[in-house]
């Protein structure tokens, strides 16, 4: 995946400025910055889900997105919110909620589940649509210390098995360094990279 | 109101203008007896339900079509305002006139009537539709039955289920009265004759029975799909 952005603008605010960035399977990039600055607008850019900039992003990488809140369907099972959105059969999704902890809660709908179950549930879901880079955006913000500490182990070990790249967006600087992720910085106005 | 009923009826004092209850149910087991009710009960039913049909692909779909799209919304509007304000009575008369005294204009007129009130309210149902669950169906790359069965529609499902049962009352208080001037069957019909021969406890047993037949309806499947729609609300099953 490789991003070749000239610039990103809201009305006449420019919030991005020229921002060059490659990753590949097995190469893992943390984005750091304070809130508002364009950490989460660059990964939507990524992720093809903002196409209203200027520049390219390239590559033919499957990609997959775990957001900053769950976003499960609530109004199907948790079995289903991983088959239905990535197509993978219900096997490899019930062998994928038994790696993140999920084991016999196939059944439940979302809201049945507790905050940090349905994140290792779209955490899940990430890994079921076989990704070469799994997008995260901000995926351990508003939990407790001790889950959020799991989460990231736990994303570490599955991106350890599949070999996935990981663009992660946070503004916890301990983040990175417990992935094993190269750390850049979102900085100025507009907003551009820089190597930490 | 049975009681307020039997009150009414003694006060008035005039059997033929405010018929009792009892009256009323004669006249009720009479057409059951000779099995006119299921004749022209079916016959209103069927056209019931066809006009439900067509009113609520149809709302559903331009109401869709509207919420998700400014410039559709933009171009259809004027149209939705002047379709809601157009009388009923005016439709069915034009249908009529246009197509001919026959069951497509009936049904035609009818679903015409509902179709601008399920679009309305499908419409605001599609504008609040969320976001978040939009960005994970692009996301993941979901095709577009996909998503609109298992994103769009489930959202959707309680403004259908409110149009459905709002539309299922309108519509057969319409059905009536397109039977009532252009269709020789039907409780519409009936109640036609009827008031030609003044006979009000036979219009209140024709009047009675149908409602009777819309209750089983809303408690028989209404409810029932309503309930398994909404189970992913309960904390627990």
């Amino acid at each position: 995946m490789r991003i070749d952005l000239q610039s990103k603008s809201f009305g006449a605010r420019a919030v991005l400025g020229p921002v060059r960035l490659s990753v590949g399977r097995g190469q893992r990039v943390a984005l750091l910055g304070p809130s508002g600055i364009g950490k989460s607008t660059l990964l939507r850019i990524i992720a093809g889900l903002d196409r209203a900039f200027e520049g390219r992003v390239e590559g033919g990488d499957r990609l997959a997105v775990v957001f900053q809140e769950p976003t499960l369907l609530p109004w199907r099972r948790a079995l289903e919110n991983i088959t239905i959105p990535t197509g993978c059969d219900p096997e490899e999704a019930r062998a994928l909620m038994s790696k993140v902890g999920l084991e016999g809660r196939e059944t439940q709908f979302p809201r049945q589940m507790s905050l940090g179950q349905q994140r290792r549930l779209a955490l899940a879901r990430a890994f079921a649509a076989r990704p070469d880079i799994l997008l995260m955006d901000e995926p351990f913000a508003s939990l407790d210390p001790d889950t959020a500490a799991r989460m990231i182990d736990l994303t570490g070990t599955l991106l350890d098995g599949s070999g996935a790249g990981l663009i992660l967006v946070t503004h916890d600087e301990a983040e990175p360094a417990r992935l094993g992720a190269r750390a850049l910085r979102l900085s100025g106005s507009p907003a551009v990279l820089q190597d930490r | 109101m049975l009681v307020l009923w039997v009150v009414v009826a003694h006060l008035a004092d005039d059997p033929r203008r405010v018929p009792g209850p009892g009256a009323v149910w004669a006249k009720l087991a009479g057409i059951v007896a000779s099995g006119e009710l299921w004749f022209h009960a079916g016959m209103t039913l069927f056209r019931v339900l066809a006009s439900f049909a067509l009113a609520m692909a149809v709302g559903v779909a331009a109401g869709l079509w509207m919420g998700r799209s400014r410039a559709a919304d933009h171009w259809l509007n004027p149209a939705l305002v002047i379709a809601l304000n157009v009388p009923a009575l005016v439709v069915i008369v034009l249908a009529y006139i246009w197509i001919g005294l026959n069951e497509v204009a009936a049904i035609t007129a009818v679903a015409l009537n509902k179709i601008p009130v399920v679009t309305v309210m499908l419409r605001e149902g599609t504008r609040a539709l969320r976001p978040d669950l939009d960005d994970m169906a692009a996301a993941f790359r979901m095709s577009p039955v996909a998503r609109l069965r298992h994103v769009v529609l489930p959202q959707l499902a309680p403004h259908v289920a409110a149009a459905a049962r709002a539309g299922i009352s309108l519509i057969w208080k319409i059905v009536l009265v397109v039977e009532f001037l252009g269709r020789s069957n039907g409780v519409g019909f009936k109640i036609h004759l009827l008031f030609s021969n003044f006979d009000v406890a036979g219009v209140l047993a024709w009047a009675l029975a149908f409602v009777a037949v819309m209750l089983a309806i809303d408690l028989c499947i209404l409810r029932p799909w309503e309930a398994r729609a909404n189970r992913w609300r309960r904390d627990a099953d």
